[in-house]
């Protein structure tokens, strides 16, 4: 039993897709139980690449062909895990306006979605009123604003303001190539990753402050 | 000695008589706002996609005037590629690429013709067309030999996920598919020799090879992958460049550290912009200044949008006593002067490189 979650985690870890599925597949068959394949094999496995991202052991083709792999195997388990489901929280992201980039704030939904948050992604390039709309309409835990250029990282503390409008306490993370710790502070943000592994480390402090 | 002359010692690490200056682009708002202190015929601010013939020549005519009037060494020209409208946000251009409009000037393909390795057949070649180098016929126009031309070119790298549409997967193909990533990027490296062929037919002097490989933290890839995915594409147009006998540069944003021995074995004479967040100046000198020309490292980022012209000052005596002494160091920003930066720290920034840049160099490291 603990052989075959130890290749769950190694498929993950390792990007291979097909074979994450088909293990968890048997797994499940073998009732292993579906949360204790998401916490003690999955989970982990992500948490590792994702560690190895961070220290600069392994680059971002590691990183998406394992969270590629995770994905493929949350889809296989998401059936069976009932009305919690994954249970780490729901996340809004996108970009502000101006900033077309897109591949910060894509990392950081697949690192968050490995480590179990359910994350709606609104896209880039977006106007204040868009932030507001979504956050209304999906009630997230956490809003996530990306920028990748110090002149569009200007508008981020307009979204804060215009969403705490609407709620005072939102949860708001920022980053992005400009952005900074002491930038997020200035502005009032709740977080702020240099990267997106630590933007889940990030993200699950700051829920489980609540 | 003028700036052509100036900028090709610099690449030959030997000193000039003073340290050359030139950018590697302007967007539509900074040349407005910086034409605006030496000629009052400026066009609207607006993008260049929404002026009218006229407007963009006279645009092009204010870079003109601000390039002659700071003295920069350089001029840079982008390539203006044919594109047809798709909606109000989208334009198409002659490789079936999407690209999405932006405030801040770049377009950035967000769908390609190819998915993946079962549709790779869609990719079919696209020529460059003599119209695509206006910009440096114009700049050749106005300064026929007084200036080094710059001209900057797409690298492999960029262009083969800008065939996706989408940078993330040209990175899962590299663990998942190695010839269909080899395919793409032979189908971008034929087109940038072309376009190299092109651009020195029409009086380019340095090919400046775009196209970001690094971010804040690293690199995009591991080096292995540069070596394997990226490298032998770098030497073939670094080669190709040097047999018509005119330099190549390597630009990229973020911290290049893990494949800056691959940039520099591949063959390319400088690099640029060393961006201060991400690399230390004087180390890359250190390590590389023998083999590399270095360019840039006047941060963009905070400094130029947000810092005083004293401030502004102080960091380029500080670069040019950390990179210039022997040669070998070409001032610029750590990217480009983009609509963020204020105009009048520009201005301070060449006039301290003028102020500290004469040869030999006489600040405290």
């Amino acid at each position: 039993m603990q052989e075959l979650m130890s290749k769950i985690a190694d498929a993950i870890k390792t990007g291979e897709e097909e074979q994450a599925k088909a293990l968890i597949e048997e797994g499940l068959r073998e009732n292993l139980g579906p949360a204790r394949i998401l916490k003690d094999a999955m989970m982990p496995a992500m948490n590792e690449v994702g560690m190895l991202f961070s220290k600069g052991e392994v680059f971002i083709p590691e990183l998406i062909v394992a969270a590629m792999a995770m994905e493929a195997g949350l889809e296989v388990l998401k059936p069976h895990l009932g009305e919690e489901g994954v249970g780490s929280g729901r996340v809004v992201l996108g970009t502000v306006y101006g900033d077309i980039h897109s591949i910060g704030k894509n990392l950081v939904r697949m690192c968050l979605e490995g480590a179990g948050f359910e994350v709606i992604d609104i896209g880039e390039d977006l106007r204040t009123e868009k932030f507001v709309d979504a956050y209304k309409e999906h009630s997230p835990d956490i809003l996530g604003l990306s920028a990748l250029l110090s002149s569009t990282m200007q508008r981020m503390p307009e979204v804060i303001e215009a969403v705490r409008a609407v709620d005072p306490g939102a949860l708001i993370m920022v980053g992005g190539a400009p952005v900074t710790q002491e930038f997020a502070d200035e502005i009032g943000a709740s977080g702020y990753a240099p990267d997106a592994f630590e933007a889940t480390l990030k993200a699950n402090e700051l829920l489980s402050g609540i | 000695m003028n700036g052509k002359e100036r900028m090709l010692k610099a690449f030959m690490h030997e000193e000039p008589d003073r340290v050359p200056v030139w950018e590697l682009a302007f967007n539509e708002a900074s040349i407005i706002k910086l034409g605006r202190f030496f000629t009052d015929d400026v066009p609207p601010l607006k993008f260049a996609q929404e002026m009218t013939m006229e407007e963009k020549v006279k645009l092009l005519n204010t870079l003109f005037t601000l390039v002659r009037e700071l003295e920069l060494d350089g001029i840079s020209s982008i390539l203006l590629l044919g594109t047809e409208p798709v909606d109000q946000d989208h334009v198409k251009d002659g490789w079936g690429r999407i690209h999405r409009l932006s405030e801040e000037g770049e377009l950035t393909a967000v769908a390609g013709p190819v998915s993946g390795p079962a549709d790779l057949k869609n990719l079919k070649p696209y020529h460059p067309q003599q119209s695509e180098f206006i910009m440096l016929m114009a700049a050749k126009g106005n300064f026929p030999d007084e200036l080094a031309q710059v001209v900057v070119q797409p690298g492999p790298f960029r262009e083969s996920w800008m065939f996706l549409g989408s940078m993330e997967k040209l990175l899962y193909y590299y663990m998942k598919e190695p010839e269909f990533v080899h395919a793409l990027a032979r189908a971008a490296t034929d087109w940038i020799l072309e376009l190299v062929d092109m651009a020195v037919e029409l009086g380019a002097d340095i090919i400046a090879l775009d196209g970001d490989l690094a971010f804040s933290q690293t690199t995009l890839m591991s080096p292995a992958q540069y070596e394997e995915y990226v490298f032998p594409y770098h030497q073939e147009i670094t080669e190709h460049v040097h047999r018509l006998g005119k330099l190549i540069f390597k630009h990229t944003d973020g911290n290049a550290g893990p494949i800056m021995e691959g940039i520099a074995a591949a063959g390319f004479d400088g690099f640029h912009p060393v961006q201060p967040q991400c690399m230390d100046i004087g180390e890359v000198k250190a390590d590389y200044g023998d083999r590399l020309c270095i360019l840039g490292n006047i941060d963009c980022m905070y400094l130029l949008p947000f810092g005083s012209e004293e401030e502004v000052e102080q960091s380029v005596k500080e670069t040019i006593a950390a990179a210039a002494p022997g040669g070998g160091y070409i001032i610029s920003s750590s990217n480009s002067i983009h609509p963020g930066c204020r105009p009048e720290n520009y201005i301070a920034m060449v006039r301290a490189a003028r102020k500290y840049g004469d040869y030999p160099i006489r600040i405290e490291g």
